[in-house]
């Protein structure tokens, strides 16, 4: 359950996104721009911050994030936009986003984003090991075990293992995986990520009964203990 | 909105350059011309004044001189003596007594204006009926007495008429030919920008393939004109670009809008039960996913033919670039039943877009292994060919015929055969984009030459420098 | 079009020569008249070389010029005829 800053100018946009965060627990405050935006987010406190790239107002969503970095505010922001070119995306990055939605997007796909950045590890302690279930992941062996059993993974399938675990109980979408585990952003034209996690899948659960890695309709994946 | 094909006004004299740069150069001249007179003028009435003053000097100290040894008797006969001899007739004396009287001299009368002794000035002469000027000097001599020396100047005064003539009379012709000359380098610039100017003000209404005409002298106009060809050049290229975009969009993104729209309609039309309806929207949602895919590859494909892209370029390796498409695909192939073969160098750096490498060779290989039936095999290979990096990919597919491999990179372009597969027809227009970003070429040919099937093999030849 | 032609004009009628300043009350001169003429005609009879060949010819042609009236040339002949003679009496 968090607290989220949502600045979009599109009525109906604004709508259907601010309905979804609800449904999915979140309290979400809109401004239609960016004045408003900046004001709601330099005066009261939120988890997160949902911008729109491109804002009226005169303050656009790149000059309101670098205003709130300038004061050191460091909540977590997600860029929407309707520009797709990379050079958009680092710009926005650089300003201080920490991720970048191309519109048009699934919901899915920007409630799973919304969550994995509200949710990240808030202690900066480095993790050693990652256990979901029975199933345990070993960072400095870089080795995997079911029940104590060793599974062999391709070191590609450790990054993949490594990342849903990370959010485990979290939707992971196909995108997130493209960009976080193979660090390429293209349209790879195919399922070719399924592929890859029915691989993942058929090594982990070869031989148990309780599958850890479940499919998500219309969004991702995500790995938890049972549901 | 101005009315159309409205020739401009041929531009009045002075808004013409030319006659403006004719002006210029016409006023530098007149400057240089002026100098030349003043040094004449000062050179030669300079002298001749200077002459004359010695002279007068000269005259009067002698004079002096005489009234000192022999009195006013001896001077008066001096004066008489010198007047006698004076054949050129241009001297001018006068010698007044104490009270005023004249006691020698041919100057009727003393002039009003005069200084003591020593004084210089000119003075206007009745000479001979004729008006002549004279350069007179004063000096005053002991008992009273007063001398006027002087000399007619009718030389130096006719000298400033025929200099003042000449100025005159070369300044008109200066201003004459001047006028003449602007006129004539005004015509002949606008002669020589015509070209260009017609050029302009075709592709002003509209008609983007005319060029400037280039002469062989290949001066600035040409060298003006073959950088507006340059530019004309780039801009129908983008301008072609945009609009084989628009047509893309018009001619294949809505026959998808189009399915889409149908499917839902339909359902509306005819689902009875509440699944059903859900069923086509799910199907719906995803006919706009794909018709968004189209669209993003469609801006990319635009992106990278502008050069827009180039700004993200960044030192990589090759190898590790294709080596990670290979394993992405790999499982894919294998599912297939495919085999996926990479014949990769250790290292081959070079400078590129990660990302739309990355793009390129996932277009090819998804491609290939569309085509390649099970048991078939792909190859992923790169090698440094000269100065060249040269990406393939080969499968042993059916191949393309030579008409159609001439076709093959044009957008949404779908062999035949290949009609009833999923995809959009732009894999292989963005591959010849991304290497035209490159700068590189894209090759087509037979991956088996001779065998049956051929295959295909598409290579990207991308320079290394 | 008209404004750069008529320039050329007005710049030429600006400068045209020979129109001086308007003279104040010329002075004259007393040696162009008849009197001098007489006056030299008689200051060369009183010379002793004067009746040498060419100062005599020119005296006599002077005289004549100033009773015609051509006072400048008649006196320029005078003159010179007084220098002659006087030459031939220093050199003599």
């Amino acid at each position: 359950m968090m607290r989220i800053l949502l600045v979009e100018d599109d009525v109906e946009v604004a709508r259907f996104v601010k309905k979804g965060l609800q449904e999915a627990g979140h309290t979400v405050e809109h401004a239609a721009n960016g004045r408003d935006g900046l004001f709601l987010a330099a005066s009261e406190s939120f988890d997160m911050l949902v911008l729109d790239r491109m804002l009226p107002g005169g303050v656009d969503g790149v000059r309101l994030v670098e205003t709130l970095r300038g004061q050191g505010n460091r909540t977590p922001v997600l860029f929407l936009s309707a520009l797709s070119a990379v050079d958009e995306r680092v710009k926005g990055l650089k300003a201080g986003g920490d991720d970048y939605l191309t519109k048009p997007f699934a919901f899915a796909e920007l409630l799973a984003r919304v969550e994995a950045l509200g949710r990240r590890p808030s202690s900066e302690a480095p993790v050693t090991k990652l256990k979901v279930a029975d199933l345990e992941l070993d960072l400095l062996s870089r080795t995997v075990t079911r029940s104590g059993k060793k599974v062999d993974v391709q070191p590609r399938e450790f990054r993949l293992l490594e990342h849903l675990m990370r959010h485990a109980g979290q939707v992971v979408t196909r995108t997130m995986l493209l960009e976080k585990v193979w660090d390429y952003h293209f349209d790879p034209q195919t399922n070719v990520i399924d592929v890859h996690v029915s691989r993942l899948r058929q090594k982990l659960d070869k031989g148990f009964d309780k599958p850890l890695i479940h499919t998500v309709r219309n969004a991702g994946y995500m790995i938890r203990a049972e549901g | 909105m101005r009315p159309p094909a409205a020739r401009p006004a041929p531009p009045r004299l002075l808004q013409s350059a030319g006659f403006r740069f004719a002006l210029l150069f016409m006023g530098i001249f007149s400057i240089a011309a002026a100098f030349l007179v003043a040094v004449l003028w000062w050179a030669t009435a300079g002298a001749l004044d200077r002459q004359t003053v010695a002279a007068i000097r000269a005259d009067s100290t002698a004079l002096l001189d005489r009234h000192r040894d022999g009195g006013v008797s001896a001077l008066i006969e001096s004066i008489e003596d010198r007047l006698a001899q004076d054949v050129e007739a241009e001297t001018i004396y006068l010698l007044l007594g104490p009270g005023g009287a004249k006691l020698a001299g041919n100057l009727e009368r003393l002039p009003e204006s005069l200084d003591g002794d020593g004084a210089w000035f000119r003075a206007r002469i009745a000479h001979d009926g004729a008006s002549a000027e004279a350069r007179i000097h004063r000096r005053d001599l002991p008992g009273g007495l007063r001398l006027l020396v002087g000399r007619d100047e009718s030389e130096r005064v006719q000298l400033r008429l025929l200099l003042t003539e000449g100025v005159v009379w070369s300044l008109g012709a200066i201003i004459v030919f001047g006028v003449i000359g602007a006129s004539v380098i005004r015509r002949a610039l606008r002669a020589r920008m015509a070209p260009a100017t017609e050029t302009a003000r075709n592709i002003a209404s509209g008609d983007m393939s005319h060029r400037v005409p280039l002469s062989p002298q290949d001066d600035e106009f040409d060298r003006l004109g073959a950088t507006m060809n340059a530019m004309l050049d780039r801009i129908s290229l983008l301008m072609a670009g945009v609009r084989s975009v628009s047509d893309a969009i018009a001619h294949d993104l809505r026959t998808p809008i189009a399915r889409a729209r149908g499917k839902l309609e339909e359902a509306l039309a005819t689902a009875t039960t509440a699944d059903d309806l859900r069923g086509a929207v799910e199907e719906g949602i995803a006919d706009l996913d794909n018709i968004s895919r189209i669209f993003q590859a469609l801006l990319r494909i635009a992106e990278a033919e502008a050069g827009a892209r180039r700004a993200a370029f960044a030192p990589l390796d090759l190898p590790e670039v294709l080596r990670d498409a290979a394993e992405f695909y790999e499982a894919m192939a294998e599912d297939a039943g495919q085999l996926l073969a990479t014949e990769l160098p250790g290292a081959l750096p070079m400078v590129g877009d990660r990302d739309l490498l990355l793009q390129a060779v996932a277009n090819l290989l998804d491609n290939a292994m569309k085509f390649t039936p099970a048991g078939g095999t792909i190859t992923l290979s790169a090698r440094q060919e000269g100065g060249h990096a040269v990406i393939a990919v080969a499968d042993s597919g059916p191949g393309l015929s030579p008409e159609d491999r001439a076709r093959a990179m044009d957008r949404f372009f779908r062999a035949d055969a290949s009609r009833n597969t999923p995809g959009s027809g732009l894999g292989l227009s963005l591959v010849r984009a991304v290497a035209q970003l490159h700068r590189g070429e894209v090759e087509l040919a037979d991956a088996h030459p001779g065998a049956a099937p051929p295959g295909l093999r598409v290579a990207l030849r991308l320079p290394l420098g | 079009m008209r404004f750069p032609y008529a320039l050329p004009v007005v710049a030429l009628l600006c400068i045209h020569p020979g129109r001086a300043e308007p003279a104040e009350a010329s002075l004259r001169l007393t040696t162009d008249s008849a009197e001098y003429c007489e006056s030299l005609a008689l200051r060369l009879a009183g010379m002793p070389a004067a009746a040498a060949p060419l100062p005599n010819a020119l005296s006599e042609e002077g005289r004549r010029l100033c009773a015609g009236g051509h006072y400048r040339t008649g006196i320029a002949k005078l003159r010179r005829a007084i220098r002659l003679a006087n030459e031939a009496r220093a050199g003599g």
